[in-house]
């Protein structure tokens, strides 16, 4: 069986159980729902405020849902020690890595879908100025932020690593996508949000460093995922 | 069951196929020694089982039964010592030790929030196996009632099963078990019986870590260990 062939068996299998626990719905879009309202309330009602900070505040709430998201898609591999039957297959190491990650992107996708139709709502943020760009931005810093995900979450099988390591591995590493998916977001929304300085240009321009990001934590998920399967 | 093995390519049903892969013994271990952090589980284990046996492991809870078993399915590496399985090196060969072993260990390995039957699908495809032959493999072990049913709303005993018949599946060349029979009720032990003794009747190998005294009969070795050594045979811990 092809690599992509077992990757898909992976995450077609994590994105049946995620359908089943409804873990997405039930606990990571409140969570990112309940994050924006309180920073919108915070901010106040200064409509361009709301809109200037709003590409900002949206990828904070993409990222902590990711988290969240990351550790759940392992927690199914630890409760019964499912993990160990994934290391036992002979499979190829890479095609776990790019099954989790695909199914991760996957559910974050249609989360951040239903965060962005929120984000329109409560903040005013017009998502029609580049819709081109904005999706370009989104799945590319989905991809990125589920690589480093992917593969830094094989750690949660140790409780130790669960509480102190993986937050410290993810959450630096993440911030390069943050950063460019939240100056593409703006350059997708300049129209609206009047910021003259970011132009639709120069978001295109930050989609190179999200792809860059990307190629960089595909392959290297890709190449030393094995390692921290193993003993 | 007519699925080809991904790694050798000899069919699953061929009864020769079992004991032709490889050369040399079942096990060979050579000083294998483990150790966490400090404290050593494994203490320089020398041991040779052929191909075909049943051989039990018994001793005392933390005697080092399961960490020996784990290190044979390679889930371990030793930290001193050697050895090989069904004739591959158990460190630079570890993927052809695993495509021809099952281990079941302490954890069933199951997906919760997956029915029992999908469980087994999805073994099979990471095993490149036929996913039609689940549900036989589930009512051999008499779980074909509840195939449909979550694995998170099992008893222990059905878990135990689910496992068994995920192992029925493969049709292994060396089975791994470890405590195989704690918490279960009558028909899950049977289930287990079928499992070794289907798999040494195709010429494999079954190890079984297990405290049961009333199953020696089915047993051609029984090892006894203590505190991480093997006692010499013939010596009851």
């Amino acid at each position: 069986m092809s690599v992509l062939l077992e990757a898909r068996a992976i995450a077609a299998k994590d994105l049946r159980i995620e359908v089943r626990g409804r873990y997405a719905l039930a606990a990571v879009l409140p969570f990112a729902a309940t994050l924006l309202i309180v920073f919108g309330l915070a901010l106040g009602p200064g409509r361009a405020t709301l809109q200037t900070t709003a590409p900002a505040l949206l990828w904070l709430a993409v990222l902590f849902a990711s988290v969240l998201s990351f550790r759940r898609s392992y927690e199914a591999e630890t409760e019964d020690g499912a993990l160990e039957g994934l290391a036992l297959a002979p499979i190829d190491r890479a095609a776990i890595f790019l099954g989790k990650a695909a199914a991760v992107t996957v559910q974050l996708l249609l989360l951040e879908a239903a965060v962005l139709a929120l984000v329109a709502v409560l903040f005013g943020l017009s998502v029609g100025s580049d819709p081109a760009l904005l999706i370009c931005a989104f799945v590319l810093g989905t991809m990125g932020l589920s690589a480093v995900g992917s593969l830094f979450g094989v750690l949660e099988a140790s409780p130790r690593a669960r509480e102190a390591v993986f937050p410290l591995l993810v959450l630096p590493l993440a911030v390069p996508v943050l950063l460019a998916g939240v100056k593409a977001t703006a350059a997708a929304t300049v129209a609206d949000t009047g910021a003259a300085a970011v132009t639709t240009r120069s978001g295109w321009s930050w989609l190179l460093l999200l792809v860059a990001f990307d190629a960089v934590f595909i392959a290297a998920g890709t190449l030393v995922f094995g390692y921290l399967l193993e003993d | 069951m007519t699925a080809v093995s991904p790694s050798s390519g000899l069919r699953r049903d061929d009864p020769a196929g079992a004991a032709t892969d490889g050369a040399g013994p079942a096990v060979a271990l050579d000083r294998v020694t483990r150790v966490f952090g400090v404290s050593p589980a494994l203490v320089r284990v020398d041991l040779r089982i052929e191909r075909g046996e049943t051989v039990f492991l018994r001793g005392a809870n933390g005697a080092g039964k399961s960490t020996l078993l784990r290190v044979m399915a390679t889930l371990l590496s030793p930290t001193y010592g050697s050895g090989r399985v069904l004739g591959f090196d158990l460190m630079a060969e570890r993927e052809e030790i695993r495509s021809r072993t099952e281990f079941v260990g302490h954890r069933t390995r199951l997906y919760e929030d997956l029915t029992a039957a999908e469980n087994l699908r999805f073994a099979c495809r990471l095993y490149g196996l036929r996913t039609d032959g689940a549900p036989a493999a589930l009512e051999r072990v008499g779980l074909n009632d509840v195939a449909g049913e979550r694995v998170r709303g099992f008893s222990q005993g059905m878990r135990q099963r689910v496992a068994v018949a995920r192992a029925l599946l493969r049709s292994p060349e060396l089975l791994l078990l470890d405590e195989p029979y704690a918490g279960l009720d009558t028909a899950a032990r049977d289930a287990v019986d079928d499992l070794i003794r289907a798999t040494v009747a195709r010429g494999g190998t079954a190890i079984v870590a297990t405290h049961e005294r009333a199953r020696a009969r089915m047993t051609t070795r029984t090892l006894f260990m203590q505190d991480g050594r093997l006692l010499p045979e013939g010596v009851d811990a």
